[in-house]
Parts: C-alpha cells; structure tokens; sequence
C-alpha cells in the first residue's frame, strides 16, 4: 500500500501534470515536483492511481478537448494546441482511439443531439439525473 | 451482476461552494463538469485515489431532477443535517482530521475509538455530514 507520504508527494506531481496539460509533457518536471526520480514516480504514481502519469495526461487531454469540442466553436487545430499536442495528426489518432470517433465527427455528432447550441445534450448524464427534462422533451 | 459503483450523490446548497469545498478543503479532483440542455450542471468529484467512484454535486433548485417544491423541500432536510455522504476511507484518521481541521472544515465528533476503526464525523458546507474512517485492521 502507498504510505501517506508518498502519496502526498506523487500528488505533487500528479498535480503539476493536471496544471501543464496544454505544455509538451515532462515527466521530469512531474518527478522533481514529487521529490523522486521519473522511474520511482511512474511505479509510485501507476500503484497510487492506477495508471500512468502518461494515461492520466491522456485522458485529462482528450477529457478537455471533448469539453472545448462541445461548448466552443474553436478549430481542431487551435483544441488540439490548447490541449497540449503539437501534431494535428497525433491529436486526432489519440482522439479516435480513445473516443471511438475523429474530433470532427464527435462534434457534429453532439451538436446534432443538443438542442441548445454550445450545451452538452441531456443524454451524455445518467437518466436518473435528468428524468424530468427529457420528459418534457419526448412529449 | 452489478460490478460496481460508478456515482453516488451528494445534494448541496451552491454548486461553486461545495465544489470549492471538496476540492480544496478534502482533496478531491474534479470528474466533469459541463452544462447540459436546460442550464443543468453536471458536476462530480471523485477522490483522486479513486476515479471509479463519482460525487454528483447536485444543487437543490429546480431543473431536470427536482420540481421547485422537491428541491426546497430536500434543501430544508439538508441544511438541519439530516442527510449524510457516506463514509471516506482515511489512513490515518487522527492525522486527517487534524489536517481537515486546519483547514476550517467543521466536525461534529473528534476521532473516536469505534469496533470498526477510528472515527470522526464531519460536515460539508452545505449541511451534510460524512463519517471520517480509519477502518481497524
């Protein structure tokens, strides 16, 4: 079991990887954050969390793109910046990975359900959070 | 078979209070947090050790889940403390609770000796409470 110290420190650099997901990603920079060295972070933070430092950038990531996608009318270019990717291409393979569509698809996709603009539709939350709203919307 | 848990709900009074509240008072991160159809904020939390298991922080006004007599009426429940969270798991409850303490959240019971572990019971900013467990080992 993680100590409460070490769980402490790799929150550190837990958090500093949750404040520079839009940076070129540093696992360095995550490790003396933590007060450890990169290979004793990545086994403390995968047995703390469980997962990589990388997969847990990945999905903050993909995580705010989807949110940028939806409630945003920026370009795939300018999300895939804000979020932290430097290759379009890089970007919209991770997205399509992870998601199971492309950005655009994933867009049009959302917006066609909404029916409000820039509004995540009811759907995307538990039914039992919304019953009351897509009553009045099926009838 | 149900495998698992995936979201309990916490009804809290203010949204940005109780997110401050969870956030930067008990450590949690937060899970999403969109705006759907109709204004209604889909909020949750989570501990960070803890993904799987999401906090909904839903506030008591009308909207997709409540009427407007629903939400008051549930609100009044919360702000007499009738309502609970649940239980948060801690290694050392002493030292949580210290920490916590420090950081202005309010309890109700001290760590206490209890046949399951060592317990404090506390309170969020909206009214209700929450067992803080060391479970015995």
């Amino acid at each position: 079991m993680t100590s409460l110290l070490q769980l402490r420190k790799v929150q550190a650099g837990r958090d500093y990887i949750a404040s520079n997901i839009n940076e070129p990603f540093s696992l360095a920079g995550a490790a003396v954050c933590a007060n450890m060295s990169p290979y004793h972070f990545c086994r403390t933070f995968k047995k703390a969390y469980g997962e990589t430092p990388n997969e847990f950038l990945v999905k903050l990531r993909i995580n705010k793109a989807k949110q940028l996608l939806v409630t945003e009318n920026y370009s795939i270019s300018d999300i895939c910046d804000q979020v932290g990717y430097q290759s379009l291409g890089s970007f919209s393979s991770l997205f399509q990975k992870h998601v199971g569509i492309a950005p655009t698809q994933f867009r049009k996709k959302i917006w066609a359900l909404s029916s409000q603009a820039f509004h995540y539709p009811i759907h995307v939350i538990p039914s039992c959070y919304s019953f009351r709203l897509t009553q009045c919307l099926s009838n | 078979m149900i495998k698992s848990i995936a979201h309990v709900t916490a009804y809290v009074i203010n949204q940005d209070e109780a997110l401050d509240f969870y956030t930067n008072k008990l450590g949690f991160e937060i899970g999403d947090d969109m705006v759907v159809e109709g204004g209604f904020r889909w909020l949750t939390v989570y501990p960070a050790s803890q993904p799987q298991l999401q906090l909904v922080l839903a506030e008591l006004k009308e909207g997709p889940m409540f009427s407007e007599d629903t939400a008051a009426r549930i609100k009044s429940l919360v702000e007499e403390g009738a309502l609970g969270v649940g239980v948060f798991e801690t290694e050392d409850c002493h030292k949580t609770y210290e920490e916590l303490l420090a950081k202005g959240v309010e309890f109700i019971q001290p760590p206490t000796e209890q046949l399951y572990g060592i317990e404090a019971m506390g309170k969020d900013n909206s009214g209700n409470w929450f067992s803080l467990t060391q479970p015995k080992k």
